[in-house]
């Protein structure tokens, strides 16, 4: 483990850690949703330096994907009982074409976290407008971000705060705020909840817009935390904002999404950016920005030691694959691997990690990047070619392919034993017996495409 | 506290170090001595009522004046209920299983299960229920630990979103998750049969290559490699089963109905499958949850009908004294109503046992509606005392290494 202060100083390169392709592939995999090849190269031939600032500030987005972007979202195009898959595809559309990945991929983790499910709020604007609050402040403060929560539509109906009455207020929101919003378990009482509950009286929704509605409200003194005053939901959420425990329970969870599934940082490696996160206002970018630029980031602690969810398989699959997957099969395919955008599983989000992975899951990753991968799937259309992808990289010949799309989808970074497993299999799929319609091309197009299937299948392309 | 999650997480890793699916194995299949509980391969299905079911108003205490008190508005009356005894009787949604416990005396209600000052987050209180524990760290779930003990063959029966439960945490080999026979496949584009054998041969070999004996320090690489090689074998098993399954009685067109369906078809495959873990979510009913009707009771139908159609479908095949059925949730709800006209997370609930060897009847006491304890029912019967009766009884697996000491075996089977 290295020690909190180099741990979190500026990684550059060294003879041990020389900045190449793999950290490029690193770093794109965290901060978005995977690098194409010529996102690869010219990260590589950038330098650290460039490559970080590109990908932490992303570049402004194109013209005519906001506009079709927005179209999509218009209330005519998505109105509030648009069903559940065209809310999801919306947004893997945007993951798929925006020149701010980290920025979506933020917004992501926000999702997460407040997570809120379309299953029981049934209003896709409502869903819409949780969406466009965490974007915006998805790189911004935290605090903002934690109190608007409370007056959020989708969110109001969620947890129930609508529904709540000064004379016998409903705890659903009070205790996952403090569970799971702010500050984690242990660090509030039973008795902190049911005062609360009472201060997010006289919530209600008003031209689908969040309003507080004062003569609804229960204006009584309330204790929590040991501090007595005539609390407000935002009051509420300015109290759990000064806990001591908010900061570290926002730092440890971006620590699992940026940095590890599996590594369980110590106190000293958190302490100091949280206290970094509280006195900066929460301000969430700076805290990315530190994180991503980090030495421990670019360490062994960080290296392939996550899970890819299932969104980051699928969209960095069809991102380096240079394809367009229809993003409404592809959110019904996402289904099956576990994650539903929109719709996570419950207020605690997806448990993500290792849990991400079972033997049903697995498979459905594996038939997913089969679907993308063959131009014959009657859902996908023949939108993702690997045979076209190689072709237009100029690479020749079995060991040309093979390492093209290992250096693209893994950086290289396999053992010997897949490489020549891959090898063998293009070599055996010289010997099959074909159609006999099939021209020199069809077979061609055939091995491209299963060998790139089969390179999206190993064990380690299923890491981040 | 906030690194709970954490170690929970690495432990899923350290959690099954060999890697073939055990019901591959023909030692999985192997029944105790005949004279021992569990020698006739006694099945149990595990289902879990995600959420928090409101339990007072699942079991209903329709003679108690507090319990029409203390639910103005979604209390179920009286003339409603389906009476098991004098004092309490079911939701009219689950007639279903009245009818079993009436008709068939398969079914056992055991009353006011929980366990000593509790949780009320859901996680925490999920996690209890699945370790049998109440240590702060809780890292392998009881019948994960039942599986080191017998190894018996084992599924999860998940539906989309839902990852595989800590319950089932710490068995020797991961069980796996099922949604669906169809989708359980391993797919190639090969053109031949020589073609998709080569295809199949690089992803599994590749996985086997990779999976290999633990290290102590968990890997994420290996874990990949591990849940690959068990899956590919397990695919590989299940494709021999017949799609063509046809159930004795039709089985409802719901979630829990198709989990359950899967289990009989399982069951019926004789691959000796004994364990199996099914949820249903959406009991949190913190507002307008109903009464007779309602979202409340679309719930406990759907459970009602679809056991009901289980147990009626096992029977059929011969099946019904080997078969138990569980449900538990990870709490009951508030006595008391909220402003929502719904419940506020509670304690103490009901559980149902139902299977032709079950103890039909209701034991333990109602909770007193006059001794709650800030707003919520008071256990009378610890949910481990339940386990240990499933352990030691019907699986015929020592309960105490797993549940630790104290807690005496509920009696809810016959024999």
């Amino acid at each position: 483990m290295l020690d909190p202060k180099t741990a979190w100083a500026p990684y550059t390169p060294g003879a041990d850690t020389p900045w190449d392709r793999k950290k490029v592939g690193h770093l794109y995999r965290r901060a978005g949703f995977g690098a194409t090849a010529a996102e690869l190269d010219a990260g590589v031939k950038d330098g650290h330096a460039r490559t970080l600032d590109r990908v932490l500030n992303g570049a402004p987005e194109a013209e005519d994907f906001t506009r079709t972007s927005e179209f999509m979202a218009s209330e005519r195009s998505m109105p509030p009982g648009a069903p559940q898959q065209r809310l999801s595809a919306w947004w893997l559309d945007r993951m798929l074409k925006t020149r701010h990945p980290l920025r979506e991929k933020l917004t992501l983790f926000w999702h997460d976290h407040f997570a809120t499910s379309n299953a029981k709020v049934q209003n896709a604007r409502f869903m819409l407008g949780q969406y466009r609050l965490m974007r915006s402040h998805a790189l911004g403060r935290f605090a903002e971000l934690l109190v608007a929560m409370g007056t959020d539509p989708a969110m109001l109906v969620w947890l129930d705060t609508i529904t709540s009455t000064k004379s016998a207020p409903n705890e659903n929101y009070a205790r996952e705020l403090m569970e799971l919003f702010a500050l984690g378990i242990g660090n509030y009482t039973e008795a902190d909840i049911r005062q609360a509950a009472r201060a997010f009286t006289g919530y209600e929704i008003k031209e689908g817009k969040g309003a507080f509605n004062r003569r609804a409200h229960d204006a009584g003194e309330k204790t929590v935390f040991g501090k007595s005053g005539t609390f407000t939901g935002e009051d509420i959420a300015r109290l759990c904002l000064d806990h001591p425990a908010c900061p570290r329970f926002i730092v440890r969870k971006l620590y699992k999404f940026l940095v590890s599934d599996t590594d369980v940082p110590p106190a000293e490696l958190i302490d100091p950016l949280a206290e970094e996160y509280r006195e900066s206002g929460f301000d969430t970018g700076k805290l990315v920005s530190t994180v991503l630029r980090s030495n421990l980031f670019f360490s062994p602690t960080a290296y392939r030691a996550k899970i890819k969810s299932p969104v980051e398989f699928a969209v960095g699959t069809v991102r380096a694959l240079e394809g367009h997957a229809g993003t409404l099969p592809l959110a019904e395919a996402l289904e099956g691997l576990g994650q539903v955008l929109f719709a996570p599983p419950s207020v605690k989000g997806w448990d993500g990690g290792p849990a991400w992975l079972n033997a049903q899951t697995l498979l459905g990753r594996n038939n997913l990047a089969l679907a993308l991968t063959s131009t014959e799937d009657a859902r996908f259309g023949s939108r993702c070619d690997p045979a076209a992808l190689l072709a237009g990289h100029g690479t020749k010949g079995d060991e040309g392919q093979v390492d093209f799309l290992l250096g693209l989808f893994l950086q290289g970074d396999v053992p010997a034993a897949a490489r020549g497993k891959l090898l063998d299999y293009l070599k055996a799929a010289k010997g099959v017996k074909y159609p006999a319609y099939w021209s020199a091309d069809d077979v061609a197009n055939h091995r491209a495409r299963a060998v790139t299937h089969l390179v999206l299948t190993l064990p380690e392309y299923q890491l981040s | 506290m906030s690194t709970r999650r954490d170690f929970l997480r690495t432990s899923t890793l350290l959690g099954f170090g060999a890697t073939v699916p055990t019901f591959l194995g023909r030692t999985a299949l192997a029944a105790p001595a005949a004279d021992k509980p569990g020698a006739k391969d006694t099945v149990l299905v595990v289902v879990q009522l995600t959420g928090g079911n409101d339990g007072m108003n699942t079991v209903i205490p329709f003679t108690n004046a507090d319990y029409y008190k203390l639910r103005p508005t979604i209390a179920v009356a009286k003339d409603q209920v389906k009476k098991l005894t004098d004092d309490v009787g079911l939701h009219p949604a689950m007639s279903a299983l009245a009818r079993l416990y009436t008709d068939e005396s398969a079914v056992c209600v055991v009353q006011g299960v929980g366990y000593p000052n509790p949780s009320q987050s859901h996680f925490r209180s999920m996690d209890v229920w699945h370790a049998a524990g109440t240590a702060e760290t809780l890292t392998e779930g009881w019948l994960g630990n039942a599986l080191k003990k017998r190894g018996v063959p084992a599924f999860h029966l998940a539906g989309g979103n839902e990852a595989s439960p800590l319950a089932l945490a710490g068995a020797p080999v991961r069980v796996p998750s099922i949604t669906s026979l169809d989708d359980f496949k391993l797919k190639t584009s090969g053109v031949t049969g020589a073609d998709q054998n080569a295809q199949k041969g690089v992803i599994t070999g590749v996985a086997d290559a990779g999976a290999v004996p633990m290290t102590s320090q968990p890997n994420l690489l290996d874990f990949v490699s591990r849940t690959q090689t068990n899956t590919y074998a397990s695919s590989e098993k299940l494709a021999s089963i017949g799609k063509n399954y046809t159930p004795k009685v039709p089985y409802p067109n719901s979630a829990l109905g198709s989990k359950l369906k899967l289990a009989a078809q399982l069951i019926d495959a004789d691959i000796g499958a004994r364990l199996f873990y099914v949820s249903l979510d959406g009991f949190d009913t913190h507002a307008g949850q109903g009464g007779a009707a309602g979202a409340h009771a679309n719930l406990l139908a759907q459970v009602s009908d679809a056991i009901s159609a289980f147990y009626r479908d096992l029977a059929g095949r011969g099946h019904k004294d080997r078969l138990c059925v569980m449900t538990f949730s990870e709490f009951g709800r508030r006595a008391y109503e909220n402003g929502s006209k719904g419940t506020d997370h509670g304690a103490a609930a009901p559980m149902f046992l139902v299977g032709g060897n079950v103890k039909a009847g209701v034991t333990g006491e109602h909770p007193s509606l006059k001794g709650l304890k800030e707003g919520n029912l008071v256990h009378g019967t610890d949910f481990r005392q339940v386990y240990a009766a499933v352990l030691d009884k019907w699986l015929g697996i020592d309960a105490k290494p797993i549940v630790g000491e104290g807690f005496k075996a509920a009696e809810v089977f016959a024999k």
